[in-house]
């Protein structure tokens, strides 16, 4: 677009109907119904001062509106320079000392990745890679973790990166959301990231666990010689209902899918637990036996602990009650809201619904899974399954093939899931606000 | 803005769809992001369509600001402008469509026949 040339703008406007032909544009300028005359000089439209000012108004209330949101984001054109960055992600930036790929309007964020200190190098490249991909139209987003090993505390953080379509070239929006982040943790680093012994796979499993990352040091360090990191696999089951718990696990990147069998019937979904709890919390209300079939379908890391230990750890930190009666309200929550959902909305808002909480949970827009395993997480048939992840793969959300799922369209899913995902999202954000 | 290049197609539903055939009306409206009088031309066409044209319309909007090499392509001059495309003969009207008689005349309906 031109900008309008220093003069007044009675001249202005005069200057601009210089390049108006035509006795009814003409007559539709002197109106005033014009807002914009096209200049084929510069290629360009010119707008006129009522519609500059007006457009100067949507812009900035865009701007105040990016500025009140409470999560980190920053907006990037084609290239990787940084359009802008909203308040929350400057406040977050200036407190982590500036590390978490913070980069400010004006710079690049692809030279930002390659100027990180060496311990960074790797999750920058992943980043780097990933915005590449999203920016040449061959993934719709993706989320990257990102451990910060500049800044003095090493917190972490995760980056979901979205392509914003436009017929032109893709632009992306970059949120940053801190890991394991309270007010103490601020204060004192937390127990998995200030250990010295960088990339051990245990204690990242640990700083990915929002519950054991949200532990006072001294507990932490109470409890580390309990935890043995383990590599959960797609398929596996931790316990069948009525097996006695011998063991707790609290995942990092894996996921747990808690499923109600009833005779004559196909299991049931009824509870998804990843990185934000753990998987026997039924120990801790005073059971010794498993309600439910815990079934991994997420392969990924997670952190054993034996039973005994982990109850005698519960009876001494208060701290550990509080995260337990805190993550178990919020599965409470999940599984009633699950029941509900279970019994009166169509498969394909159920399964969008589930769709997102996995990738939630895995933080990752990407996972294998078959129609089959689906048909068991919803309680349908097969066939169920495959007609409802057509018409979510039709309408663009997804794509499917081999049981790849990838999702294409995240706000989409939201629109196309039924209420329960926002529901039971925003229980759990607030009872999180709340402690 | 967000609409632009976005084709709005509104199909006639099985309720409204009769026996008859009843052509569609394709329309393209050059417009200048949220400009007041894109603004105003934008609401006043939609307005018209839904009391002359029940669903039997299909209406582009094209913002300037982002394809300006369309608008100059299609000989567009000044905005907001809307050009009927289909059926033939194809008109033009200039400016934020607030008199709607001429609208209606670009777009070969009349008050009495629709």
């Amino acid at each position: 677009m031109l900008d309008a040339p220093d003069k007044s703008q009675a001249a202005f406007t005069q200057w601009v109907r210089r390049l108006v032909t035509g006795a009814a544009e003409l007559k539709a300028f002197d109106a005033g119904e014009i807002d914009a005359v096209m200049d084929r000089d510069s290629g360009s439209a010119v707008l006129l001062p009522e519609a500059q000012s007006a457009l100067h108004d949507s812009n900035r209330i865009a701007l105040s509106a990016l500025d009140a949101l409470p999560g980190e984001v920053c907006v990037l054109d084609s290239n990787g320079v940084v359009i802008m960055t909203n308040k929350a992600w400057r406040v977050a930036g200036a407190a982590h000392e500036r590390s978490g790929l913070d980069v400010r309007a004006g710079e690049n964020i692809f030279e930002a990745c390659r100027d990180v200190p060496e311990s960074e190098r790797e999750c920058a490249a992943e980043v780097s890679e990933g915005l590449r991909q999203v920016l040449t139209r061959m993934r719709q987003s993706l989320n990257c973790r990102y451990v910060c090993n500049a800044a003095r505390t090493r917190p972490m953080c995760t980056f979901t990166i979205a392509g914003v379509a436009s017929e032109g070239p893709v632009a992306a929006i970059v949120t940053r959301e801190w890991n394991s982040e309270s007010p103490q943790a601020k204060k004192t680093p937390s127990p998995a990231t200030r250990r010295s012994s960088k990339n051990s796979p245990l204690l990242q499993t640990v700083a990915q666990n929002h519950l054991l990352a949200s532990l006072p040091a001294a507990d932490f360090a109470r409890m580390a010689s309990g935890f043995e990191p383990v590599e959960l696999t797609y398929g596996k089951v931790l316990y069948e209902p009525g097996d006695p718990m011998d063991a707790v696990y609290f995942p990092g990147n894996s996921l747990v899918s808690l499923l109600t069998l009833v005779e004559g019937h196909r299991a049931l979904e009824v509870g998804l637990v990843g990185r934000e709890g753990m998987i026997g919390a039924r120990l801790a209300l005073g059971a010794a036996t498993s309600s439910v079939r815990a079934l991994v379908q997420g392969t990924g890391t997670a952190v054993r602990m034996s039973s005994a230990r982990f109850l005698k750890e519960f009876r001494r930190s208060p701290a550990l009650q509080r995260a337990l009666f805190r993550f178990t309200d919020t599965l409470m929550i999940q599984i009633s809201q699950t029941a509900a959902c279970n019994r009166f909305h169509i498969v394909e808002a159920r399964l969008a619904r589930w769709l997102l909480m996995t990738a939630e949970r895995m933080a990752s827009s990407e996972f294998h899974l078959t129609h089959e395993f689906l048909a068991d997480m919803l309680g349908v048939r097969r066939e169920g399954v495959t007609v409802a992840a057509s018409a979510l793969q039709q309408r663009k959300l997804i794509s499917y093939r081999r049981g790849d799922i990838t999702i294409v369209d995240t706000p989409g899913l939201e629109a196309a899931s039924c209420s329960c995902y926002r529901y039971v999202q925003s229980q759990g954000a607030a009872r999180m606000s709340r402690s | 803005m967000a609409t632009s290049g976005l084709v709005v197609a509104h199909k006639r539903s099985k309720q409204t769809a009769n026996a008859s055939v009843t052509t569609v009306v394709v329309m393209r409206l050059y417009v200048a992001g949220r400009a007041p009088n894109s603004v105003k031309a934008i609401a006043n066409l939609e307005a018209i369509c839904r009391e002359y044209l029940k669903d039997a319309y299909k209406l582009e909007i094209v913002d300037v600001c982002e394809h300006p090499r369309r608008a100059l392509d299609d000989g567009v001059l000044v905005t907001p402008s809307l050009a009927k495309l289909s059926p033939k003969p194809s008109a033009n009207v200039i400016g934020n469509l607030s008199d709607t008689s001429s609208v209606l005349a670009a777009l070969g309906l009349t008050p009495a026949l629709a």
